[in-house]
């Protein structure tokens, strides 16, 4: 599910971005899910059945590497290590291939909801002519 | 009623206008205005049709020239029906049916062995809306592919086993697969899974949708619009369609011929059988016989009035009552087949093909009685007219006279041509059949059904 992100105000703002983007830099790093080669839209919680359905949609080949990655760094874990410093997560390779899926998800599953919630008023004119 | 965001301009100002000039509506009591003959036009290169029946609803339909016969890989022409209202680059499936259900209305897209059909029925009031939406469905339906697995592959599945489970349809099928080979020969639904997992995925049907809804390869007909009216939406909703095909793919544009042929197919599920003999063209096309039609309601099988078998020859000469005998002059823009089916248990089955063979010698022969033919003569004319009547046919079949020829179905004259036919004309349509090469195709108990020679038919 995507949470609430300040990234879009920040990027709007060249000014501020500047400003930000070490401490982003310094913030992934830190995380470390790069350095068990993961992409930051593996770590998306995905018990839940927007995500589930979102996994669904992923073209066969992005979900084969997803797996590869999750069973990797489970392995990873398990053995406490670190891949070696060439196969981590390059930042280019990072992108939220995830993501995207989840927002169309979210956005059927709103409208749904928005149609359900509808209040219907009779056009006007053909209130007028019918009674 | 909907967010301002998809409110469609059209209806909007089309509310307004009337609003403005509230003497210009048609109320339910207009007197009828129009035939049933269909005022044609052109609005930037789209092909349209329309009359101007009496009465508070509009069926409004987009034919295109992209049936089974027309598909460049099968499946095609199912997977674009079923992709038919689903998420444009505006609205999504939802929206466009619960905005349907707000009006009132009905949307449905199905397609035949020439034609891809997408109809709508609304309230008269609703055509902006329609037009706009047939018009958002044609240039700028969205192709992704987890709406091609989520909802459209299951429908095809769907038709698929539906397929496979009918021996009549089944029947019907292979005769015209024997009959015309490649083009009107190939299968409604998938005859096998092959389709759907070898050729079929989202941008094959995008592709084909670039074809199917090119201007040069549509038409839009309207049931119960004023035609200026008519002709203004179209005019204003149709500009995001491609002029020309994305490619000419010259799939079954070259003349049907007639092949013919013996098929037997074993199955458990029923008994068919299906005697097909080359037929009539549409009255648009090139080879059109009206004394087909007549020979059709002669031979027959289905009674018009209730208890009783009927006036046609094989309604009295069938196995039994419940038997299911039908003669159909299926027209197509450049051929057709005239052929019967039986259904029903596979020795009534057996029977009937017989009684089928005897009853085309019979006409041939001109043992027929002046009064039985003026009868099939009726029924013909009746329903033909009735095609006319008939909503859905007879959009169909103008809008396919529209792309293919230039030439709006009208039906008056098709009656006219009906009243024409001779006796002798039919006799020698009849003589016809046994001379040429018959399609024969069995489905269902072989051990049973009898071949092609056994009946006494040239394959």
């Amino acid at each position: 599910m995507s949470a609430p992100s300040l990234a879009p105000f920040i990027l709007k703002r060249p000014w501020l971005q500047k400003f930000v983007s070490p401490l982003a830099k310094w913030y992934v790093n830190a995380a470390g899910y790069r350095q068990l080669g993961l992409r930051a839209d593996d770590l998306i919680p995905e018990e839940n059945n927007t995500v589930q359905l979102a996994l669904k949609r992923l073209p066969p080949k992005e979900a084969y590497d997803r797996v590869f990655r999750l069973r990797r760094a489970f392995q990873l874990s398990v053995a406490h290590q670190l891949l070696p410093k060439a196969e981590w997560t390059k930042p280019e390779e990072d992108t939220p291939y995830l993501t995207e899926a989840i927002q169309t998800v979210e956005a059927e599953m709103k409208e749904r909801e928005d149609l359900e919630a509808m209040v219907i008023t009779k056009r006007q004119r053909i209130a007028k002519v019918a009674h | 009623m909907f967010p301002r965001s998809t409110v469609c301009r059209g209806a909007q100002s089309a509310v307004r206008r009337s609003a403005v000039h509230p003497a210009q509506r048609r109320g339910l009591a207009a007197p009828a205005s129009g035939s049933f003959q269909y005022q044609s036009g052109d609005a930037k290169g789209v092909k349209f049709a329309s009359r101007d029946f009496a009465g508070p609803t509009t069926t409004l339909a987009l034919v295109s020239k992209a049936g089974t016969r027309y598909q460049p890989l099968p499946g095609l022409t199912e997977g674009l029906a079923a992709f038919a209202f689903r998420n444009t680059e505006r609205r999504s499936t939802l929206r466009i049916v619960r905005e349907s259900e707000l009006l009132g209305a009905e949307v449905r897209a199905y397609h035949t062995r020439e034609n891809l059909v997408l109809e709508a029925k609304f309230l008269r009031d609703d055509l902006p809306y329609y037009v706009e939406l047939l018009g958002e469905v044609a240039s700028q339906s969205k192709f992704d592919q987890y709406v091609y697995k989520e909802e459209v592959l299951p429908l095809i599945i769907a038709a698929h086993k539906r397929f496979l489970a009918n021996p009549a349809e089944m029947a019907v099928n292979s005769a015209h697969s024997l009959a015309f080979h490649r083009g009107l020969g190939n299968p409604t639904a998938s005859a096998s899974s092959v389709p759907y997992t070898q050729y079929l995925n989202a941008e094959a049907i995008e592709y084909f949708s670039k074809i199917a809804y090119a201007k040069s390869n549509f038409a839009v007909v309207a049931n119960g619009a004023e035609h200026g009216e008519f002709s203004q939406w179209v005019n204003q909703f149709f500009d995001g369609v491609p002029a020309a095909p994305i490619e000419q793919t010259g799939v079954g544009a070259e003349q049907t011929k007639y092949f013919g042929g013996e098929e037997r197919i074993a199955h458990a599920g029923g008994n068919a059988v299906v005697l097909a003999f080359p037929g009539s063209s549409s009255f648009t096309g090139k080879s059109y016989k009206p004394e087909v039609a007549v020979l059709g309601s002669l031979l027959g099988g289905q009674s018009n009035v209730k208890w009783s078998p009927g006036f046609s020859i094989l309604g009295n000469t069938k196995a039994s009552p419940s038997t299911y005998v039908k003669t159909t002059s299926a027209i197509y823009s450049d051929a057709g087949l005239l052929y019967t089916s039986i259904v029903g248990s596979a020795q009534n089955v057996a029977k009937s093909a017989y009684a089928v063979v005897d009853a085309i010698k019979k006409v041939a022969a001109g043992e027929i009685s002046k009064e039985q033919f003026a009868k099939a003569k009726a029924a013909a004319k009746f329903k033909e007219l009735e095609n006319g009547q008939d909503t859905k046919a007879g959009i169909e079949l103008t809008g396919s006279g529209l792309v293919n020829n230039n030439q709006a179905y009208q039906i008056d004259e098709v009656a006219k041509a009906i009243d024409g036919v001779s006796e002798e004309a039919v006799k020698k349509a009849a003589a016809s059949l046994l001379e040429n090469k018959a399609t024969v195709s069995s489905v269902g108990d072989l051990f049973v059904l009898p071949f092609a020679d056994e009946l006494g038919l040239k394959v």
